[in-house]
């Protein structure tokens, strides 16, 4: 994380914490509330390295997690998340400041309330996005991956800079929610080989992301709908030893929504297009830019209070000029297989609540295709060979 | 064996029908509050009183019959919902959810010693230390 960031939020935080502690009201720093959760699971890939290099069943699908907040004035809150995350090969494997920040109500009526977040925020823009790190408010152990791609989760989990929340509730017309943020990510040596190519020598860097969204409700109504657009900017500093020269990503995403919650049923789904620039990195003349799309759809059923199936269908092309990956295969001298082009996904899962605070999930994927694997830029063909493969995963966890 | 089915289902029909009363903390002065309201309220969109106080939400835990019953029949939500809404608050960093407390008179007790507090209780409610809220539209 930007330390500067993480400096001044806690700087400001202490101050006005010490301010109003010294004020002796009714507020004070007794008022800090916490929450985490853990999450063990075992996990079997086979066909591809999403998990593990080889096959077999793993246990690094280690999820935990412990916040904090704390109401510093009436408007004005502070609250923090650290996580440790384990997942192999789908991300870096550690610890990390999930979020850090200083929440400011500037807006506060029966109908319309504001928030502005300074520090280190979570997206807030996609259907799942804010919750993607927390196994008992996602879906699934394993999130749509074109769209939640866990290869870019330290890029798009969040940000360091601001984000703007806007509600508006209506008797007749419902609730919306309006949201924007602005703010890039840190990213280490080994965040930037995950994403490029392990033979990536140099650090690849966020230059902007700029996110807004819209949700709307219809008054007492199941359904909610949604929109969301992104724009990011990268640049790849090469290293003197190097098989990559300089060069810059632009990266845009666009995205619609639409979730309805049954009193037994459930439907979401998310269509989205997204458009990816590359100029220079493989030689400083290269320029290069494709369209992906993608959808899913997922329907959930709550047999009783404890018990919830669920099936979805994913689709995902990085170039809709080539669905089947033809030109890809051709392009790359036929090093780069045809079925990297797309990555589709059926997928059917249960999960058992114990009680109020304890739930098993267990479900199976077939899918089809390595789009979503990781490096990404650079495909590594050696070692996901397969154009089907499976993925088995059963997860405890608990919450507070 | 009709007149045993029919007695059956009136007995399981009395004891499912909770009558539900929102009360507030006497610093509430507030008499009545619409659906909408406290939807608003319980989804935590609203988070002041008018008189600009803070709201301070208790509930019972999302699997308690008594949560399910006020969660489906006052706000015509269902206690997943609730509970998806509150988690994205708490586990984001973007807001507060509720309070969690274990039994209804944990809950009366709660709202009756929190200054802004609103909870639900049932219907023989005998604590003069709350107010009860009627609920309209």
């Amino acid at each position: 994380m930007n330390k500067k960031i993480v400096i001044i939020v806690l700087m400001v935080y202490l101050i006005l914490a010490g301010e109003k502690y010294s004020w002796a009201d009714n507020i004070t720093l007794q008022n800090w509330q916490w929450h985490g959760f853990a999450a063990q699971g075992l996990i079997a890939v086979d066909g591809s390295d999403f998990v593990r290099d080889d096959k077999g069943v793993s246990t690094q699908l280690t999820e935990l997690g412990l916040n904090a907040s704390t109401q510093i004035t009436s408007n004005l809150r502070f609250a923090a998340q650290v996580v440790y995350l384990d997942g192999g090969n789908r991300y870096f494997k550690g610890g990390r400041v999930d979020y850090l920040l200083l929440d400011w109500n500037f807006l506060n009526t029966q109908q319309w309330k504001g928030n502005l977040y300074l520090g280190r925020f979570k997206n807030i823009h996609w259907l799942y996005s804010s919750t993607r790190d927390v196994p008992f408010a996602r879906p699934s152990i394993i999130l749509p991956q074109s769209v939640y791609f866990d290869g870019f989760r330290d890029i798009a989990v969040g940000g360091d800079g601001g984000a703007l929340k806007l509600t508006y509730s209506d008797d007749k017309l419902g609730d919306f929610d309006v949201n924007f943020s602005y703010g890039t990510s840190p990213l280490s040596k080994e965040q930037s080989q995950l994403i490029l190519s392990d033979f990536a020598q140099g650090r690849i860097k966020q230059d902007l992301d700029a996110q807004a969204s819209l949700y709307w409700s219809p008054a007492l109504s199941q359904w909610r709908f949604g929109l969301s657009l992104l724009n990011s900017d990268f640049s790849y500093k090469g290293a003197q030893q190097d098989l990559f020269t300089s060069g810059k990503f632009s990266f845009q995403f666009y995205t619609l929504n639409a979730l309805y919650e049954g009193e037994q049923w459930e439907f979401s789904s998310e269509i989205y297009q997204e458009r990816f620039v590359t100029t220079g990195f493989y030689h400083p003349a290269f320029l290069k830019e494709s369209i992906g799309q993608g959808m899913y759809v997922q329907t959930r059923y709550q047999l009783n209070k404890d018990l919830t199936f669920l099936v979805r269908y994913e689709r995902f092309y990085s170039n809709k000029e080539d669905k089947k990956g033809e030109k890809l295969q051709q392009s790359s001298d036929g090093l780069i297989p045809s079925y990297f082009a797309f990555q589709n996904d059926l997928v059917i899962g249960a999960s058992y609540d114990f009680d109020n605070t304890l739930k098993l999930r267990l479900e199976q994927h077939w899918m089809e295709g390595g789009a979503r694997l990781t490096p990404i830029v650079l495909p590594n063909p050696q070692v996901n060979d397969q154009r089907y493969w499976q993925i088995t995963a059963l997860q405890l966890m608990y919450w507070f | 064996m009709c007149k045993q089915l029919l007695f059956i289902v009136a007995l399981s029909g009395c004891f499912s029908a909770h009558s539900i009363n929102i009360i507030t903390n006497p610093s509430v002065k507030l008499y009545s509050l619409t659906t909408a309201q406290l939807r608003r309220i319980y989804s935590m969109r609203q988070t002041q009183w008018p008189d600009h106080q803070a709201i301070v939400v208790f509930v019972l835990p999302s699997k308690h019959p008594f949560h399910r019953d006020f969660s489906k029949k006052v706000l015509h939500m269902f206690p997943y919902q609730l509970d998806r809404i509150w988690n994205k608050l708490t586990y984001s960093g973007v807001g507060s959810a509720p309070i969690v407390v274990n039994s209804p008179e944990e809950l009366i007790k709660a709202v009756s010693h929190t200054v802004g507090a609103i909870g639900y209780a049932e219907n023989d409610i005998k604590n003069s230390q709350v107010h009860i809220v009627s609920i309209k539209g």
